[in-house]
């Protein structure tokens, strides 16, 4: 069974076509590259994926089921932007986690929160702004969801807070699931990455595993998107 | 889930409002001192202080009246249409627990924020004797009350809580029209607000028409003989008539705008 599916899926801002016909899979067990230049479609298929978005036609499926309630408890998603309620301190947002998601690992949360040192009392509002982010992608990871999306994970982060994010991924993510996360910072997540999907102008231009590009190409993930989409 | 959810609101916004509660009350208890001890005082400073502390008080109440509505739509804006709503949309509950949620936190907000404000305005009333003329009160309010025929007992008590349902549901339905508009307006992919803000007042000129010609339409029909109707209804009948109609149109106003925004919720929803 794919863990997400997507068959001609179709979705416009006006005039302004968002996807067009796209489709794809990705099974459990592999962590995928979204992988397109800004504006590609990256960040809406993610928000369709997470019912926070209508399709205009086509279809899109979690774990068998069409984006709803029942699929977001599947889903662990970490957005773009900081989602987190500021005025909750990160007592109250483990404790917010832990009531709505019954997979919420809340020993591990509070194990990564130590790490950074930051003291359950302490309030989000007050933390900065690489460490809120560090703080929502804790929360995200502690759960055993069966499919992550993880919207632009490093953007806008220093290279060292990046390799923290990548290495609280690898390091927690439940390996029956998929792990999907979009970037257009190639360098820094292909050593992490076992399959890439490009995405340009709403349409998949490549699916691949990361060896076969590196076997029958000949080139790294980054030289190839530099190929594909040189300007 | 709704439980979960109401305990977060309730969480979210009783560390706003529990707060503007202290302040009435510490205001309440201030302007009673004042009362009795400040103002009229020969030190014309401490005269001033008194005056201020009831200034004070009168600010509080506005205060609290304002936050208890201000709270209603910002919590709704900002926890679900703004950043916040990344994360709340991926909860697993339904638009309809996140409606049900805002709106029973607002109602309850609303009436506790009347009764504190009673509450207050009893505290800077109360004087030596104070408690013994309200108990005077309510005895003869209740030996009042033993004279009366049980019919009239019973509309009184069927009056009163019509009438507290009338305006708990026209709270909810009141702030249905703020979340119908903002959650339209909300859908659209610019100027947010701006929409927002023209789609209530839209909303308003429908609401006001539709009634309107409703009312010129009923009039003009003449219901009661066109049905061959023969109804003389007493005054108490009347009342409770009139209270269990008006409780009908609410329950409809509140209706309609609850689809509204269930359906841009659901169907148009257009996070940032």
């Amino acid at each position: 069974m794919s863990v997400l599916e997507c068959k001609e899926l179709c979705k416009r801002y006006g005039r302004t076509a968002a996807l067009e016909g796209l489709s794809f899979t990705v099974e459990p067990g592999r962590i995928v590259g979204l992988l397109g230049p800004n504006g590609s479609g990256k960040t809406t298929l993610i928000k369709l994926a997470n019912g926070l978005l209508t399709p205009d036609a086509g279809y899109i499926s979690v774990c068998d089921m069409a984006p709803g309630r029942e699929s977001r408890s599947l889903v662990s998603y970490l957005p773009e932007r900081t989602a987190i309620p500021l005025w909750m301190s990160a007592a109250q947002l483990l404790d917010f986690y832990g009531d709505f998601y019954a997979d919420f690992r809340r020993d591990a949360a509070e194990e990564m929160l130590g790490h950074l040192n930051i003291h359950p009392r302490q309030v989000i509002k007050q933390m900065s702004k690489g460490t809120r982010e560090k703080v929502q992608l804790i929360m995200v990871m502690s759960r055993a969801a069966k499919l992550y999306l993880l919207d632009e994970p490093i953007g806008g982060v220093d290279p060292a807070t990046r390799d923290y994010i990548l290495s609280t991924i690898i390091g927690n993510y439940n390996p029956e699931a998929a792990v999907v996360i979009s970037t257009h910072l190639i360098a820094d997540v292909e050593k992490v990455l076992d399959e890439v999907i490009f995405i340009n102008q709403g349409q998949v231009m490549l699916q691949s595993s990361v060896d076969q590009i590196r076997e029958e190409k000949g080139m790294s993930v980054d030289a190839l998107f530099r190929e594909v989409f040189k300007c | 889930m709704l439980r979960k959810l109401l305990k977060h609101e309730f969480r979210a916004t009783g560390r706003i409002m529990l707060p503007m509660y202290l302040v009435l009350l510490a205001t309440a208890v201030g302007s009673n001192l004042s009362g009795r001890w400040m103002i009229g005082s020969r030190f014309s400073a401490v005269s001033i202080l008194g005056v201020l502390i009831v200034t004070a008080f009168g600010f509080a109440i506005f205060g609290v009246l304002l936050m208890s509505f201000v709270l209603m739509i910002q919590r709704f804006y900002k926890n679900l249409l703004q950043d916040e709503g990344y994360l709340m949309f991926t909860l697993p509950v339904s638009v309809h627990q996140h409606i049900w949620s805002k709106l029973i936190v607002s109602a309850v907000w609303f009436i506790t924020t009347v009764l504190a404000v009673i509450g207050a305005s009893l505290i800077v009333a109360y004087q030596g004797g104070f408690l013994r003329e309200m108990l005077d009160f309510l005895r003869y309010f209740f030996q009042g009350l033993q004279k009366l025929k049980i019919t009239e007992a019973l509309n009184g008590t069927v009056y009163l809580v019509e009438l507290f349902i009338l305006v708990f549901l026209a709270m909810a339905a009141f702030s249905l029209q703020f979340y119908a508009a903002l959650a339209a307006g909300h859908s659209q992919p610019n100027h947010k607000m701006l929409w927002s803000v023209g789609c209530f007042f839209g909303f308003q000129a429908v609401l006001q028409f539709s009634g309107t010609m409703l009312l010129i339409g009923l009039t003009r029909l003449d219901l009661f003989r066109y049905l061959k109707f023969d109804w003389d209804p007493t005054p108490a009948v009347a009342i409770h008539v009139g209270l269990l109609m008006s409780i009908g149109c609410v329950v409809i106003y509140g209706a309609i705008f609850y689809a509204v925004t269930t359906f841009f919720l659901k169907r148009h929803l257009n996070l940032e």
